[in-house]
This record gives structure tokens, C-alpha cells and sequence, in this order.
């Protein structure tokens, strides 16, 4: 008998019952929905890691003030200078690329339009190290940056804050604290990354925002970018080399500095993903075993209602083998129709999941669905029914001809 | 030719402590291209006989030969095979599966035999033609009379040629007009050569074929001639 046969009497069987059918597959519907929606949402996090370090085209080790240890007990903060950001700039021992930073939020003023925005202070190199990409005119240069001139590159959504458009800001004046800066660059929109949206932020030379704006040489933190394949280990301790040169700590003494990798928080992100695929695997087993089990008890039901057509099935010709083909054909087909059902709902999940995660969380989520994970899933949906119609489909071969045709 | 030999043949049935002896003792032989009926009363042991010599079930003693062959040293698969190539069956309430279509119905055999779907489908409707019933390919059983429905399991016993058909209580569940037709139906087969074993507790029935095997409480009563 032809595999093409037991599986079309195998269908005809499962659509003679469709509510039993559906009811039975539900369990392996909610179980494959579980693992599509586990492999694709770590699956999604990985990726959205991977596309993160590609747009960065490095990783960022970060600098930041901490507090000076004396007499055992933490006290007053030290701040990190531009000085430490250009000690580690003039450092030549390592191949990476440094970027100072300072931000507060000021007073942003457009004709009569006006806005509190992150007023952040870069080196011209920051838009390289950070990959921004300027989509309208030009970034400032480091003569600009060295002679303190009044320049500004904004994000992508300024112009909308100050209800006007790019076009009438560029070239001309904006004011930060009432005194005037000319919009030299707008940036490409970057979509929000986390608290601080870099599309808000309106962006000036270091040195002037330093001598104009701020009125200190006090840096938020120093960006240090190393190469997606340096070591990073290596990295932190040169950098902590510096910084304890800069800062005068003799040894034994403690940092008075942080350094951070800023993929740590990515890493944390990842745990929570990861806390999230732990229970969707714990959904996924007991819904596929909870399932895997109701179908071999509804093969076993079936195999008893059918045991008569069994019966007139040996008298006519069929072997052991065929009867038992049949029954497993019929449990793993059943397994993996609520399969395409739970890749479909799984699906939906995992769509919903990214549209929330990107709409309200910090990253962008990307809507991501391997194929090997839709493969994945049906195969295990198959070999679920495979282990659980085994049996019954074994009595169902074993019964005695003789005996099956006077069951009533 | 002889095609069925049986000596000595017992059956026994162990329910709990209980033994059934359902055939006690029962030696015969049948020819090949007889049509012959075996009557006995209900309990006798007919059907238990059928499923023996149909290779359905086997003895507890005793010898039975089909072709020359012992069965008894027959595997699973084997017995299947026979079953699928050698025998018909046709039952008293029919055994149709109510899901399928009547070509449908006919075509089982043949697609345990591995048929291809082009020449089964030409045999099948050749043997629905032969009971008659070629305009009815199409119907469920729910959709044919009891007479039809019974005609549709001589078509699947027919089908693959069998060296014997085995009918069990034919005519049971027909009313008399309509037995009297299945009856008619199985001479005709008979004429054309086929081998026919029916099985029955009336003696009307066992009247139109051309040999009585009587049986009783399991064993051979009387062997006769019509
Ligand atoms: N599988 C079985 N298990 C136990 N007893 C059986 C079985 N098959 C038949 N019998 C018994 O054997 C006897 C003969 O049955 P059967 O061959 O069906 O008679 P008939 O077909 O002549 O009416 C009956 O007493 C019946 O109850
Ligand atoms: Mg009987």
C-alpha cells in the first residue's frame, strides 16, 4: 500500500472527527506556538545584538567619574576631565578610537518656538565613532571645535519639536541659552535607543560648549570604541592604565573611575530574554507532553472504536505493518497539523511581542522568524506524534483478526 | 483438485477457567469450483470454521491444508498475503467502511495487493459491474440499500480473484426477495467457475448450493450431496 493512500485515509479519518481533532491538537498548537515564538524571540535578540555592534562597527567601552576612596569609607566624586579624554586619545598603544562627552539639558529656542533638549559636546570624530550619519549638510570640524565657534548639528526630530522643518533650520540660528548658534548638519534619524533619544539631541563642539555653554571641563563620560575583534579584556586594563596615570593613584590605592562595557546592559537585556525563552521552554514541554499524551490516549480511543474496520482491514490483506503505518500516519499527522497551527499563532506572538518590545522597550526589535525554527518545531511536532502513536498503533497491528470482527 | 483439506481440526476457546469448545472435531475436504454451503445451527462453530479455513484465526489441533500448504507454518505476512489474493469475504452485515465511497469500498483489496491507482481503479469498477451495480460507484453505503450494500462486499471479495469466497450468514440482514437475488448473484459466479463456501443457519439457503457440510455443537453431523 502506497505512503500517498495511508495518508489520505489518515486525513479522511481526521476530518471524520474535526472537533475531537481539534480539541486533541490544541495542546500541541499552544506547545509549537511556544517553541516558535522561544527560538525566534532569542533568535530576535541576538540578532537585533548582532545588527547593534554591525551600525557601531566596534564596541564601546565607557568611562565614567566615581569616588575617591580615603580612609576606607567612599567620598566626595571625581569628575573625568577632558585632559583624561585626551590622554587616552594620544595613547598609541592600542588601536581605538575616543570620544569625550558632556550633556545637560538646556533651553533650545527657534523663533518663537522653544524646547528643552540634551545639549551634548562632542569631538568632531564623535559622529564617525558612533556611526551617526549626517543627512543634511555637515558636521563641525576640529578647527571649528578648537576655535570655539558657535556651530550645531541636530538629530533628525528637533526641527519637529520646534514645529518647523529641517529646511528652515539649516544655515540658520538657533539660540541655547539666548545666545545664537548656526545649524550647520542635521542628522539621519536613528530611532529611539534607549532613555536618551538621539534624534532629540542638538550637538556642539566640545570646546565651545565647554568655554560657552557649560563653563567646565568636566566631561559625563568618555566613549572608548575598540575593534569588534580586540580583546576587551586587554582594552579595560590599558584604559584603567591611563586613567590611574591621569588621576595620580599610586598602587594599592583604588580607581576613582569606572569603566564600563556598554554591551554589559545589552548583556542584561539579553538575561531578561533569556529568563522569558526559560519559560517559554517550560510552556513548550508541558503543553508538548500534556499534548503528546492526549494524543495517545485519543489513538488508543480510536483504535478501540475502530476495531472492527481493523479487523475487515486484515481479512482483506492488510499486514501488521500497514495497520500500524496507518495509526502512526494518523497520530503524527494530527501532531503536525497543530503544528502549522502553533507556527501560525507562534508567529503572531512573536510579531506582537517586537511591535511591543521596538513601541515601548529601548531597542529595536526586528519581527524575525528563522526558517529553521519553523522547520524545527514541525519536525518536533512530528516526532512528538511518532513517540506517542507508537504504541497505540502497536495494539492497533497486534489485534487478532478473528477476535476484531465480532467486536461490537 | 482438492483446495481444502481439514482433519482432526479443534478449536478451543479459555475463558477464565472455562474452556470453549467451539469445534470439537471436524475433518472434511472441498474441491476446487465447488459451491458449497455449511448449515448448522446458530453456535455451532460455523464462524469459528470460517475464520480457520479463512485463515482469519488457526486451530488449537489438528491439520488444514490449503493448496497443499500447511497453514499452520505460516507467518503473519504470509497469511495477510493469502488472505488478500486467495480469499473473499463477505459478511453478514455487510463491512463496508461508511466513510468511503462503493469503488472506494472495492478498491481496498487491491491497494493492499499494491496495485497501481490506474488498473485498480479498472478491476474495481469491473467487479461493481459485475454485481450490478456500476451506477453506483459513487454512493456511500448510507446512500445504498442493504441488497446493494451487500453486493458492493461480494464486488471487494471478487475482486482480486480469490481461489474461494467466503460468505458468512449472506442473506442475514436482507429481506427474502433480496436474499433470494445474492443467492441468485453467488450461482451465477459459481457457473463461471468460482469457488463459493456459504455459511448458514437456514436450511432454505443451504438448499440452492450443490453440497451440505451440516455441523452441530462442533462437530461434522452429515456431508451430503443436494
Ligand atoms: N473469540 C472467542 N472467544 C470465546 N468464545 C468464542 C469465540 N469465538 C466463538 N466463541 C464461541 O464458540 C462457539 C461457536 O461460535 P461461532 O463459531 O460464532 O458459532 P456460529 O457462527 O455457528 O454461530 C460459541 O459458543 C461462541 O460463544
Ligand atoms: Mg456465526
Amino acid at each position: 500500500m502506497l505512503l500517498s493512500e495511508i495518508i489520505f485515509t489518515s486525513l479522511a479519518s481526521l476530518r471524520g472527527n474535526p472537533v475531537r481533532t481539534i480539541l486533541t491538537a490544541l495542546a500541541i498548537v499552544i506547545g509549537i506556538a511556544s517553541v516558535i515564538a522561544m527560538l525566534s524571540i532569542g533568535a530576535g535578540a541576538q540578532k537585533a545584538l548582532e545588527e547593534e555592534i554591525q551600525t557601531l562597527g566596534g564596541r564601546i567601552l565607557w568611562v565614567g567619574s566615581g569616588q575617591r576612596n580615603r580612609g576606607g569609607v567612599k567620598r566626595d566624586w571625581v569628575p573625568i576631565e577632558i585632559k583624561d579624554a585626551t590622554a587616552l586619545r594620544n595613547f598609541e598603544d592600542f588601536e581605538w578610537e575616543v570620544s569625550a562627552e558632556m550633556k545637560e539639558r538646556r533651553q533650545i529656542q527657534f523663533g518663537n518656538a522653544n524646547f528643552n533638549a540634551n545639549v551634548g559636546a562632542y569631538w568632531s570624530n564623535f559622529f564617525d565613532v558612533r556611526d551617526f550619519e549626517i543627512e543634511h549638510g555637515r558636521s563641525f570640524s576640529e578647527k571649528e571645535d578648537l576655535a570655539r565657534e558657535r556651530v550645531v548639528v541636530i538629530g533628525a526630530d528637533v526641527p519637529k519639536e520646534l514645529k518647523t522643518s529641517y529646511r528652515a533650520m539649516l544655515n540658520n540660528e538657533l539660540m541655547i541659552n539666548g545666545i545664537p548658534y548656526k545649524v550647520i548638519g542635521v542628522l539621519k534619524s536613528r530611532g529611539s535607543q534607549g532613555w536618551e533619544s538621539p534624534d532629540d539631541e542638538v550637538y556642539v563642539p566640545l570646546m565651545t560648549a565647554s568655554a560657552r555653554i557649560f563653563g567646565s571641563k568636566n566631561l559625563r563620560s568618555i566613549m572608548v570604541k575598540i575593534p569588534n575583534d580586540a580583546n576587551v579584556e586587554e582594552a579595560m586594563l590599558y584604559i584603567e592604565g591611563v586613567m590611574r596615570v591621569q588621576h595620580d593613584i599610586g598602587p594599592g590605592q583604588e580607581n576613582d573611575f569606572r569603566i564600563n562595557d556598554w554591551f554589559q546592559y545589552r548583556d542584561l537585556e539579553r538575561q531578561a530574554t533569556a529568563i522569558f525563552t526559560a519559560l517559554l521552554t517550560g510552556i513548550a514541554s508541558i503543553s508538548l507532553l500534556v499534548g503528546g499524551i492526549g494524543v495517545m490516549n485519543i489513538m488508543l480511543v480510536s483504535v478501540t472504536e475502530r476495531t472492527r474496520e481493523i479487523g475487515l482491514r486484515k481479512a482483506l490483506g492488510a499486514t501488521n505493518k500497514v495497520i500500524m503505518l496507518q495509526f502512526i500516519v494518523e497520530a503524527v499527522l494530527l501532531c503536525v497539523l497543530g503544528g502549522i497551527i502553533g507556527v501560525l499563532f507562534g508567529s503572531l506572538l512573536v510579531y506582537i511581542f517586537s511591535y511591543f518590545a521596538s513601541t515601548f522597550g529601548d531597542t529595536d526589535w526586528p519581527f524575525y522568524i528563522p526558517i529553521s525554527a519553523i522547520l524545527g518545531s514541525l519536525g518536533f511536532a512530528a516526532a512528538v506524534g511518532l513517540f506517542f502513536g507508537i504504541w497505540p498503533a502497536r495494539r492497533a497491528a497486534q489485534l487478532d483478526p478473528a477476535v476484531s470482527l465480532r467486536y461490537e | 483438485m482438492k483446495l481444502i483439506e481439514v482433519s482432526d481440526l479443534q478449536k478451543h476457546f479459555a475463558i477464565g477457567n472455562q474452556t470453549i469448545k467451539a469445534i470439537k472435531q471436524m475433518s472434511f475436504s472441498i474441491n476446487q469450483g465447488e459451491f458449497i454451503s455449511i448449515m448448522g445451527p446458530s453456535g455451532s462453530g460455523k464462524t469459528t470454521l470460517m475464520n480457520i479455513i479463512g485463515c482469519l484465526d488457526s486451530p488449537t489441533s489438528g491439520s488444514y491444508s490449503l493448496d497443499n500448504n500447511e497453514v499452520a507454518s505460516l507467518t503473519d505476512d504470509e497469511l495477510a498475503e493469502i488472505r488478500n489474493k486467495k480469499i473473499g469475504f463477505v459478511f453478514q452485515s455487510f463491512h463496508l467502511l461508511a466513510r468511503n465511497t462503493a469503488l472506494q469500498n472495492v478498491l481496498l483489496p487491491l491497494s493492499y495487493a499494491g496495485f497501481d491507482k490506474k488498473s485498480a481503479i479498472e478491476k474495481a469498477k469491473l467487479a461493481l459491474s459485475r454485481v450490478g451495480l456500476e451506477d453506483r460507484m459513487d454512493h456511500k453505503p448510507s446512500e445504498l440499500s442493504g441488497g446493494q450494500q451487500q453486493r458492493v462486499a461480494i464486488a471487494r471479495a471478487l475482486v482480486n480473484e480469490p481461489s474461494i469466497i467466503f460468505a458468512d450468514e449472506p442473506t442475514g440482514n436482507l429481506d427474502s426477495k433480496t436474499g433470494a437475488d445474492i443467492m441468485g448473484l453467488f450461482k451465477e459466479l459459481h457457473i463461471k467457475g468460482q469457488t463459493i463456501i456459504i455459511i448458514t443457519h437456514e436450511k432454505s439457503i443451504a438448499d440452492q448450493t450443490e453440497r451440505v457440510i451440516t455441523v452441530k455443537d462442533g462437530l461434522v453431523e452429515s456431508d451430503h450431496r443436494n
